[in-house]
């Protein structure tokens, strides 16, 4: 009888390469960083990781986009690629090559955003020799492109198993980055410690509900789940607290209140350019793979969870808006405004319907571009000791350099929602969605909030027009070439998609259809 | 002794043996996890913790699983458990976490949500798992010959993109603690052995092996106190018993420092 | 002696059994060994030629020992994964795909390894 069992045969399950492939490019991109981070001489690194990570985002997106149109499941039900998949993992590729220009800049400091050597106790004699010289650490590239392949992969992932590896694999490289900060080494420290703490904290949350949801329904895959949600003989409290505490890490990388008080310190602690990558691309594959599970593998509980996440979008909106009037920093002001933001796209997934879909990806692509921008006009306003991100600091700024404060004023207005800007498009959309589903609460929720918080974005407006510049008001650095054309895409697309949205809104129109 | 029969029997059959290694353990269990958290000392935390997990890997063999509790054992209380140590052993066995609240009231907050958090969560599955059996254990265990071959054959066919995905995660967490923990020297850096001994020998310094800290010897006798910083002589840096053998002055006085 | 936990029934006997030696042996010598109670402080002083330590025992480690500790656990990790893999890779028909599964893995994590010898992790000086 052993014998039988022995001789059983195994098989390989089929695996679609084309639809797998922006996936492995990325995986396989990041093996040979860490490759040439082993063998190459130190002086060639830099350039040589460069353009692998361009090149490898670019092939990835070529991936996509040729794989553009399928629907399936592949991987014996490991990955799903279908329109709003193959439409994050695209975005996650075109914010991550933005993101990527921002942190290869190495002329507004030299070296680079990045410390040379991280381990190197901070303040020590050491730490502050690195700090002025000395080139930052090239092993930035293999994290971000590991990190950008997890987020893929968060985003298309078709079981919670697999989500769950997904869940760490992006979000490890993205605690090691933050800890690389060149200056303010301590604050940059204590940001990544905070941040590995609390993620760890909310990946175990997401674990022990996966065993949930897997007592429940006997399966890990969304098919599976979806179909015990209504036939499984057991218990229904199993699968309550099963998708809690599921969404509880998925609103956690999200930054949704009450589960966002890490971003602020770490959106100030990590280097800059990290922060825009996390608000950009951690926030659409943190969305990506909420919206799958609710979407996907919980629609048939909707009537149960919609008031809970109703209850934290109206939350999260409050805290972020009310919190940014109180900030005086400039990095910890758009942490709170990416929270709020945080949770006017939850209003849009929250509807629960295809045009409701079709927003929240629109709103996702919007606000990652403006974000980007913001974060990219940041490392250029800098003194003596690195970015000057006081607000006070920022007083006077549209007399010391018009060009920049206007793009910065633009951004902030985009964040507020004003017309003519992708901002506006984007809240639009999810509030149409929102009512269109009978959501009206979450949308008077959402438009309060949006006057309260256009209070703090005004109010840097004022500082940077209407006060005269002081002693302290740093210059605006002339941005390098990279930095220049993140800024410009970043602001261009907040035009654009304030302007002409119509592609795009047909664009996620189209992609909006999950597959099962 | 077929290994159907032997894994045919996990699936409730063994209430006896099963019962009583549980009821034993359980306890243990418990008692070293509050202990961890209690402990004011981190190595006797981290030595509670190796307790606690060495029953959760008794645990999951009693539940049929002896793969995942052999690996519990192997890795956690091996390996991972090393790593605890090496921290600890890092950051200092005496160093404790400042007890000052910086928001008032916030630990005993904590305590009281934790606990109600904790207490939702155990009547809920209380509730929805009390009076239920185990079901498809024996199935699970058997359909591709045992334990540790139907691990194996979900890891390499249906779960083997999520496989392949986490060594990229393996190999960003090794990449990681060495950018974190590892400093490189660069080659200007690094001091030869000719170098080394040429500085050694070098005019005004001193070649031999430097006193201990805190302690300035002027004499080789175990009967001198040790001199503090402060010029303080330390009594605690001398055996109890010496005095006991009543020295002559002249016997301990300092050697080698008289006038002549 | 038989069932699934039979099996572990004598491992868990023969841990019993040692635990019984030790506890034996230490109470034979306690009861057998005779008894003295020290009157004078000095037997439990170092004696003359020791000098009272000052200060605590206890020594900061290198960091250099967390990243090997490291390494090691890194590649425990990837033996559980072994282990498995070596009961199934002789199915009909599976060798060559478990094969190559298991050598994307290894190798994945050996440019670690070649990563930590690059980057001098491993040379102790």
């Amino acid at each position: 009888m052993t014998t039988d069992i022995a001789a059983e045969t195994l098989k390989l399950p089929s695996l679609d390469y084309a639809a797998l492939a922006p996936m492995l490019i990325l995986f396989g991109v990041g093996c040979v960083g860490v490759l040439v981070e082993a063998i190459a001489p130190k002086k060639a690194r830099f350039p040589v990781q460069l353009v692998l990570a361009v090149l490898g985002i670019a092939a990835s997106l070529t991936a996509i986009v040729l794989a553009a149109g399928t629907e399936k499941v592949t991987a014996a039900g490991a990955v799903a690629v279908d329109g709003p998949g193959l439409f994050l993992q695209g975005s996650i590729a075109v914010l991550g090559l933005v993101a990527l220009l921002l942190i290869s800049e190495r002329s507004l400091e030299r070296g680079g955003a990045f410390v040379a050597q991280a381990a190197v106790t901070a303040n020590s004699e050491a730490d502050r020799d690195q700090a002025t010289r000395g080139s930052g650490a090239t092993e930035v590239y293999p994290l971000i492109i590991f990190s950008l392949g997890g987020m893929m992969l968060f985003a298309a992932a078709n079981d919670l198993l697999t989500m769950f590896v997904a869940l760490e694999v992006f979000s490890l490289p993205l605690y090691l980055l933050c800890a690389m900060a060149r200056r303010r080494r301590l604050l940059s420290q204590e940001a990544a410690l905070k941040y590995f703490l609390l993620g760890a904290f909310a990946s175990a949350f997401f674990l022990f509900g996966i065993a949930l949801v897997y007592g429940y329904a006997g399966r890990v895959d969304f098919a599976g789940i979806h179909a015990a949600v209504l036939d499984s003989p057991n218990d229904i409290a199993l699968l309550y607290i099963g998708l809690a505490m599921v969404a509880i890490g998925l609103l956690f990388k999200a930054a949704l209140a009450p589960f966002h008080v890490w971003t602020p310190d770490v959106y100030q602690g990590a280097p800059t350019p990290v922060t825009a990558l996390m608000a950009a691309c951690t926030k659409v594959a943190a969305f990506g793979g909420l919206l799958r599970v609710l979407y996907v593998a919980f629609e048939r509980s909707q009537w149960d969870y919609r008031p809970v996440l109703g209850a934290i979008a109206v939350l999260t909106m409050l805290v972020g808006a009310v919190l940014a009037v109180t900030q005086t920093d400039i990095k910890r002001l758009l942490a709170y405004s990416s929270i709020a933001n945080a949770g006017y796209v939850l209003v849009g997934v929250l509807a629960i319907s295809k045009a409701g879909l079709a927003s929240s990806l629109f709103y996702l692509v919007a606000y990652g571009f403006s974000v980007l921008a913001a974060f990219g006009i940041v490392t250029l306003v800098r003194d003596a000791d690195g970015e000057a991100t006081h607000l006070s600091r920022w007083a006077g700024l549209g007399r010391r350099s018009p060009l920049y404060a206007t793009l910065f004023t633009f951004l902030l207005l985009a964040f507020a929602g004003i017309p003519l800007t992708s901002g506006f498009t984007a809240k639009f959309g999810v509030f149409a969605a929102a009512i269109e589903a009978d959501q009206t609460w979450l949308v008077i929720a959402g438009v309060i909030t949006s006057a309260i918080i256009a209070f703090p974005y005004l109010r840097v407006v004022v500082m940077m027009w209407l006060s005269e510049p002081g002693e302290s008001t740093p210059a605006v650095s002339l941005p390098g070439a990279l930095t220049a054309a993140a800024v410009t895409i970043g602001a261009a697309a907040t035009l654009l998609l304030g302007i002409v949205p119509q592609p795009l809104l047909d664009m996620t129109e189209n992609a909006a259809h999950f597959v099962r | 002794m077929n290994g159907l029969v032997t894994l045919a029997a996990a699936a409730g059959e063994v209430k006896g043996g099963e019962a009583a290694t549980f009821y034993l353990l359980a306890p243990i269990a418990v008692i070293c996890a509050i202990g961890m958290v209690w402990a004011r000392n981190a190595v006797h935390s981290a030595l509670f913790l190796v307790v606690t997990m060495l029953c959760l890997g008794v645990f999951y063999v009693l539940q049929a699983g002896p793969f995942i509790g052999m690996v519990q054992i192997i890795v956690y209380t091996g390996a991972i458990m090393m790593l605890f140590l090496f921290v600890l052993m890092l950051v200092g066995r005496d160093a404790s976490d400042s007890l000052i609240e910086t928001l008032r009231g916030q630990r005993m907050t904590a305590v009281l949500l934790g606990l109600g958090f904790a207490g939702l969560v155990a009547t809920g599955l209380y509730r929805a798992l009390g009076n239920l059996d185990s079901v498809g254990l024996t199935q699970a265990n058997s359909v591709h010959g045992g334990n540790v071959p139907g691990i194996a054959a979900l890891l390499f066919t249906k779960y083997v993109f999520a496989f392949e995905v986490t060594s990229a995660l393996l190999i960003t967490a090794a990449v990681g603690a060495m950018i974190l923990a590892h400093i490189e020297k660069r080659p200007d850096q690094k001091i030869a052995q000719p170098e080394r001994m040429r500085a050694r020998f070098a005019p005004d310094n001193y070649p031999g092996p430097k006193p201990g800290p805190g302690v300035f010897a002027n004499s080789t006798s175990v009967a001198t106190p040790a001199v503090l910083p402060d010029g303080t002589q330390s009594e605690r840096s001398m055996s109890k018993i010496l005095p006991q053998r009543e020295l002559t002055a002249a016997e301990a006085a300092p050697k080698g420092t008289e006038h002549q | 002696m038989d069932g699934y936990l039979g099996s572990y029934a004598t491992l868990g006997i023969t841990l019993l059994a040692g635990a019984l030696v030790f506890v034996g042996a230490f109470s034979a010598n306690r009861v057998l060994r005779p008894r003295r109670p020290s009157v004078s402080s000095g037997k439990f002083e170092s004696y003359e030629c020791g000098l009272d330590p000052v200060g605590g025992d206890w020594a900061q480690a290198q960091i250099r020992y967390y990243v090997y500790a490291y390494l090691y656990a890194l590649f425990a990790v990837e033996s559980v994964f072994l282990f498995p893999w070596a009961v199934i890779f002789d199915r009909p028909g599976f060798g060559g795909a478990a094969v190559v599964e298991m050598a994307i893995f290894v190798a994945v994590l050996a440019l670690g390894l070649l990563y930590a010898w690059r980057k001098r992790v491993l040379r102790w000086a």
